[in-house]
Parts: C-alpha cells; sequence; structure tokens
C-alpha cells in the first residue's frame, strides 16, 4: 500500500521536474504565440478598430477580404511568387552547392561570394540591386540588354509586368547561398562508398547524381522544400524594399498577402480584416505543409 | 498512425509559427491593448481629476512636466525654440519630448495611443488621414468647448481649420501651415538666357518655359522641371481652382497636368518617375544637383535649403528663387495647395489643462513668432510673419519676388478630412504610380480612379 502511495508520488515529482523544464519555454509560448494566435482566430470573426469596442460580425471579415481586389491580387502575387521561387532556389542552391563541393581552386572563396548575400544587409543589398536594375536605359542591366542583347530597355520594378520577376530573381540571388551550405552539408554526409561502388558499375557522372546524390540528398531537399515554402509566403520585406516607392505603398501588382496584413491592420485599423487574412495565410500553409508531410513519409516507408 | 499525428503535430507547429510572425505582433499588441487600455482610462480619469484639481488649487502653479510626441527631434529647428519660449513664461511647466520617428509617426502614434503607456499630454498630427485615423478610434478631445472658453478667434487659420472639422467638431489646431511655391535655380535660367519665371504664371507659360531651358545632350542634361514621386506634385495641381477636392471621387480635373507631365517626361524635360522612384531620389538631392530649372515644392523645403546652403553642403543651387505656383486660366494667382501641422489633446493625457495652455500657445500668436524665427511658415500669418520670414538670413534677397511669393491667397489642404481619406489614397496613389510609370494611359488611370474612389464612398 505504502509502496504503491510512495511510487505514485514519485511519479508526480518526475512529473513535477520534467513540467518545470519545459516551463520556461512553454509560457512563452503561451504568452507571446499561443495567445495571440487564439486571440486571432477570435478576431478574425470581429470588428475592431484598435480602440472601440469589439463587434461581432461572422463571415463579414472573409466576404470583405474575398471581394477586395487588393487581397486577391496580394492571394495570386504570393503564389506566383512561390511556385517560382521554390523551384528556382532550390536548383541554384544544388547546383552550386555540387559546384562547390569539387575540389576546385578557390573553393571557399567561391563559397563566401555566394554565401554572402545572404548575410548582408536587406536594405543595403536592395538598394544596389536597385540600382542595378533602375528603369532608366542607362542601367548597367538595361544597357546590357540593348547593347548586347539587342533587346529593349526595361522598367524592372518599376512597371508592374515586371516587378514580380524582379523580386522573384532578387530573393533567388539573396538566399540561395543559405540553402547552398545546407546542400553542401547533406552532400558531405553521403558515404564516399556509394560513389564508389557506382563507379564500379559503370555509373557516369550523370548516373551518380540521378541515382546517388539525389536519392540520398532526399531528408536534406525535404527540409529546403519546407523552409522555402513557408519563407515564401512570408516574404515581405524583400517586396516592401523593391517596390515600396517613394511613400512605402505597394501596389496590387507587387502586393503579397504579409503586406496586405499589415496594411488592414496598421494602416487602416481593421484589425478584424487582417486578422480574417491572417487565417487564410493559415489554412494555406497549413494544407501545403500537411501534403508535403505526406510526401516525406511515402519516401520514407520506401 | 502514430507517424501521421506527429507529423500532423509538427505541421500545425510550423504554420502557427508562420503565421505569428504574420500577424502576431499585431495581436500580441491587440491583446495587451484591451486590458491596458481599460485599465488605462480609469486610471487617466482618476489622475486627471487629481490632476486638475491640484492645478485649480495652486493657481496653475505646481511643477508639470508634459508629454508631446513629435518626430524628428533632432532635425527640426523649432520644437526646442517654442518649448523654451513657453517655459520661460511658464517656470513651472516642463516639456518632455518624445520622438515617434518620421516614417511611420501616425501609425506609431495610433498604437501608442490605443495601448498602454500612452501617458502623452500633447499630440503633433502629422497628416490628415492620421487625424483621421485618431478622431475615428476616438482617442482625441474635441478643442471647442476650449476654444470658445478662451475665445480663440479661428479666422486666424484662413479657413483651414474647416477643412478638418469632423461631424462639426474640431480635434486639433495648426501650428504650421506649408504651402506649395515654386522653387527654381537661377544659375540654369542665366545660361540659357531665359528670363526667370514671375509670380503670375499660367501652367502653359510654366510648360513653355520649362521646355526653353532644358538641354537633352547626354551626360550634361538640364531638366526644366522637376516633379517628386508624390501625387500631390502632379495629380493635385488640378484642384486649385478650388471646384474639386481630392475626395471627390471624380477626378478628370487631373488629366490636362498628367498630360502635360507625362509628354515632359518623355521628351526628357523632367526625370523619369521610374527611376526616381526606384532609386529613391530625395527632391532636395535632386534640386542640389544644379541641373534642375524649376521644381514644385512645398515651403518645408525653405529651411533645409537655407541651411544645406549656408553649411556648404549645397553648392551647384546657391543662386535660387521662388515664385508662386503656376495657376490655371482663370484662377487667382497664389492659389496653392497646403499641408498643415497641428497639436491634439488626447483623451488619456495626463494633465490636460496644463496640455492645453502649452497647445494655445504654439499654434497662437507668440507660437507663430517664435516659428517665423526659426524660418518656417506658422499656420497663423499676417504680414509681421511674412516680412520676418524673408528677412531670414540666407532668404532669396532679389527684388521682392521671392517675399511675395510666401502671400497666398487661396489654400487647399492637399487631402482634406474625409474618414475614408487612408483607403482612398491607396487608390489614387497606385493610378498615380501606373499613369507615371507609364504603365496605363492617363484616361484609363482617372477612370480607375474614378471608379475605384467611388466604389469606396459608397461602402
Amino acid at each position: 500500500m505504502t509502496a504503491e502511495m510512495n511510487a505514485a508520488k514519485r511519479k508526480r515529482q518526475q512529473a513535477l521536474v520534467a513540467y518545470s523544464f519545459i516551463a520556461p519555454n512553454f509560457i512563452g509560448f503561451a504568452i507571446f504565440t499561443l495567445g495571440p494566435i487564439i486571440l486571432a482566430m477570435i478576431m478574425a470573426f470581429m470588428e475592431w478598430d484598435g480602440n472601440n469596442p469589439w463587434k461581432f460580425v461572422g463571415f463579414g471579415n472573409f466576404q470583405n477580404i474575398f471581394t477586395d481586389d487588393r487581397f486577391l491580387a496580394a492571394l495570386k502575387n504570393t503564389a506566383v511568387y512561390a511556385v517560382f521561387t521554390v523551384p528556382l532556389t532550390l536548383i541554384m542552391a544544388l547546383a552550386l552547392a555540387i559546384l562547390l563541393n569539387q575540389k576546385i581552386k578557390g573553393r571557399n572563396f567561391f563559397r563566401t561570394i555566394t554565401f554572402f548575400p545572404y548575410v548582408a544587409s536587406l536594405v543595403a543589398v536592395a538598394a544596389v540591386w536597385n540600382m542595378l536594375f533602375t528603369p532608366a536605359k542607362g542601367g548597367i542591366v538595361n544597357q546590357i540588354l540593348i547593347n548586347v542583347f539587342h533587346m529593349k530597355a526595361m522598367k524592372w520594378a518599376a512597371a508592374p509586368a515586371t516587378v514580380m520577376l524582379t523580386i522573384i530573381m532578387f530573393s533567388i540571388w539573396k538566399n540561395m547561398g543559405y540553402y547552398m551550405v545546407i546542400y553542401l552539408a547533406g552532400l558531405q554526409g553521403i558515404n564516399q562508398e556509394l560513389y564508389e561502388a557506382a563507379s564500379l558499375d559503370g555509373a557516369n557522372g550523370w548516373k551518380k547524381f540521378l541515382y546517388v546524390t539525389w536519392p540520398q540528398l532526399k531528408p536534406t531537399t525535404f527540409f529546403v522544400v519546407i523552409m522555402l515554402t513557408i519563407n515564401c509566403f512570408k516574404v515581405y520585406d524583400i517586396v516592401y524594399m523593391l517596390a515600396g516607392g517613394s511613400n512605402g505603398v505597394v501596389n496590387k501588382s507587387a502586393i503579397v498577402l504579409v503586406y496586405y496584413i499589415y496594411e488592414e491592420a496598421f494602416r487602416n485599423w481593421k484589425l478584424g480584416t487582417a486578422s480574417a487574412a491572417s487565417m487564410v495565410l493559415f489554412v494555406i500553409v497549413l494544407v501545403i505543409t500537411l501534403i508535403q508531410f505526406r510526401g516525406e513519409k511515402n519516401y520514407a516507408n520506401d | 498512425m502514430k507517424k501521421r499525428i506527429i507529423s500532423s503535430v509538427m505541421a500545425a507547429t510550423m504554420v502557427a509559427s508562420l503565421a505569428a510572425c504574420g500577424s502576431s505582433s499585431s495581436q500580441s499588441t491587440t491583446a495587451a491593448a484591451t486590458e491596458a487600455a481599460k485599465a488605462e482610462t480609469t486610471a487617466a480619469a482618476a489622475a486627471e481629476t487629481t490632476a486638475a484639481a491640484t492645478e485649480a488649487a495652486a493657481g496653475g502653479d505646481e511643477a508639470v512636466t508634459l508629454k508631446w510626441a513629435l518626430w524628428d527631434k533632432d532635425a527640426t529647428v523649432y520644437y526646442q525654440p517654442l518649448i523654451d519660449a513657453y517655459t520661460k513664461e511658464h517656470p513651472n511647466v516642463s516639456i518632455e519630448m518624445v520622438d515617434l520617428g518620421s516614417t511611420d509617426y501616425s501609425t506609431v502614434l495610433g498604437t501608442q495611443l490605443s495601448g498602454s503607456g500612452s501617458d502623452f499630454d500633447v499630440v503633433t498630427i502629422k497628416d490628415v488621414p492620421g487625424y483621421m485615423t485618431l478622431v475615428n478610434k476616438g482617442v482625441l478631445e474635441p478643442l471647442d468647448d476650449r476654444i470658445a472658453a478662451d475665445g480663440i478667434d479661428l479666422s486666424q487659420y484662413k479657413g483651414i481649420t474647416d477643412q478638418v472639422k469632423i461631424s462639426d467638431k474640431l480635434y486639433e489646431l495648426p501650428f504650421r501651415s506649408d504651402f506649395w511655391v515654386l522653387y527654381y535655380n537661377k544659375d540654369v535660367f542665366d545660361k540659357a538666357g531665359v528670363d526667370y519665371p514671375t509670380n503670375d504664371m499660367t501652367w502653359e507659360q510654366y510648360d513653355e518655359l520649362a521646355r526653353k531651358i532644358t538641354d537633352t545632350t547626354a551626360g550634361s542634361e538640364v531638366y526644366g522641371a522637376h516633379y517628386h514621386t508624390w501625387r500631390s506634385t502632379v495629380m493635385l495641381d488640378g484642384i486649385l481652382d478650388g471646384k474639386a477636392t481630392a475626395v471627390d471621387g471624380n477626378y478628370d480635373f487631373a488629366k490636362p497636368y498628367y498630360d502635360m507631365v507625362i509628354k515632359q517626361q518623355d521628351d526628357g524635360v523632367c526625370m523619369d518617375y521610374a527611376t526616381l522612384k526606384t532609386q529613391g531620389l530625395h527632391y532636395s538631392d535632386a534640386f542640389a544637383q544644379g541641373n534642375i530649372g524649376m521644381m514644385n515644392m512645398g515651403t518645408w523645403f525653405l529651411s533645409t535649403l537655407i541651411a544645406k546652403i549656408k553649411s556648404g553642403e549645397y553648392t551647384d543651387c546657391t543662386n535660387w528663387g521662388i515664385v508662386k505656383y503656376p495657376h490655371a486660366e482663370g484662377v487667382e494667382p497664389g492659389s496653392t495647395l497646403a499641408t498643415i501641422t497641428c497639436l491634439a489633446l488626447p483623451t488619456s493625457a495626463p494633465h490636460k489643462d496644463a496640455a492645453w495652455d502649452f497647445i494655445k500657445f504654439v499654434t497662437g500668436e507668440e507660437g507663430a513668432t517664435v516659428m517665423a524665427g526659426t524660418g518656417n511658415i506658422p499656420a497663423m500669418s499676417n504680414d509681421k510673419i511674412v516680412s520676418s520670414i524673408a528677412s531670414m538670413d540666407g532668404f532669396p534677397a532679389d527684388d521682392t519676388t521671392s517675399k511675395d511669393a510666401l502671400v497666398t491667397t487661396h489654400t487647399y489642404l492637399e487631402m482634406p478630412a474625409n474618414d475614408k481619406s487612408a483607403e482612398i489614397e491607396t487608390v489614387l496613389n497606385e493610378q498615380h504610380d501606373l499613369i507615371m510609370t507609364e504603365s496605363e494611359d492617363v484616361d484609363t488611370g482617372i477612370k480607375n480612379m474614378n471608379e475605384g474612389v467611388q466604389a469606396i464612398l459608397q461602402k
């Protein structure tokens, strides 16, 4: 009897110790993440300007955003951005990683150069980028277009037709270094014996990549794809820097979801609509992530 | 199955952290805000009664510290002189400036006043949309009773206060009023052998003049005109006949001005908007390059220009002058755009009476004299104040042209008070951008402005 009670007591104590270890992190999470998320879910059904009392409006906020041109434009632009940025960044990062994993001269130098855009301040590199891609005919990139490719000068970030292109190119260039490093780590984790075995079987470079490197890199690729996708849906700063203009307003041609949320919440003080838009963003990313996890399970069971 | 649960949980956590990145700042602030706002109002109300009581008892000699919300504390020349002038008369009052930064001033102020920690006694209001937001949120105190009680004559503000009344109530008083003039570089005109602009020019004459002094030779371009990327520089030239405003929902008035500027842009008379936008070239830097003939800009540029020429930073535009804004046929010269900077009293202010006394001082004649002494245009203006600005060291000492340019006949707010002004501005700015980058033609742009704004007004 007493032994049982002691056991129960010990168990409770152990649990208490465990909880006390989780507590610091969990309390922070609850206050700064969980609470706000729940509040946002509630607020999505309310009308609130930050000061006056809340007003319940049901699905009114969702109706509003889905009839709002700017929200629909934001949805489209974010999707376009993700669809192009994710695969292109992945390909660039992988290609660079394979290249810089070889024993070439000045390898570390090139690795540093590729990684540099990622560590450099966004504001600074965006300014440089805007200088290179200036819409003026005398701009460096435009000069190359005109004189080397005999094309017409482009307006890049200033024109609705090319602004997303400019943003996507910038994003790939800025972030590929980071994912390259992840891939480098992945490449170095591959057992060299596999390549030797493949060589004995007469595999050439491409076949080695296809049957050794790529399958071995699958966990890395999975991680990269998820991080990239999530980052793409979170994009905000790049758009603001490249397409923000002098009054900091992003046009319909370049607006993205997070910017829309910010604008609704803090420029127009419609916290309800902003929360509704956040919920839409939440659902989109939830669905994408679930699909990707399902994909992971399939290959893990191979 | 277990694996599936784990992965779902993982997915949910990831998404949650993502959504938090997107919106947690808003939610956490607002969460805290509701609670704090409640506590705040009761606390403030209590503090207010005691403060008022003690003040009344002590005859206003009690030591009071007023907190004043403003922006660009160090770069603005008049805050400290205003404070010094006031505290000289009221030694018991000390004023603490709180700099909220200029870029997002209105946004930050909005958050502060609706959240915790908003113990401001006096707040500066930067623009009309910011003012509207605060009034809608109900965080500003109507001033009408106090104005009536102290017998303040609103006519000294030349009707500008009528343009910011909301449902017949006034929540702010202007202390600074900038209006638009045409700056010109005399050297550019001298070199081209062309007469200087005058105080009585129509837009046609202005366009002609700009073309005369333009030189499109590559490498040594001279631009006859310069338009900063703001919408006001082009679109609002059309409201100076007083027939329309920027919130009416019909923007046909803007067509001639867009046509004129787009044509100038195509002919190399002014710099390309798209380039200006992406490079973020500041108008002062553009003018300082010395190859710009004329530039329409507000009087806020006066003190910067004078100071930077004096310090030797600007060397290519030292020989400058100003003239009145060009006008449309049949409109009186001296009609121009204006923006006002105002002071307001938050409902949560801990020392309302003391704060009101300070507001009265700054927006009244004493404050105006101090403002003029620093080279800034006070909202309350008369001949004495115009002379005081024109006699400032560094002001163009031509005949009286530049001085006369400071006398306005009609001033129109760039954005009159309207509770949808923030949304209207988004539509107008977007169309302005599309027209100026020549992504759409002028007619389409104006049609989109009309439709977009009417849709907002009807909501």
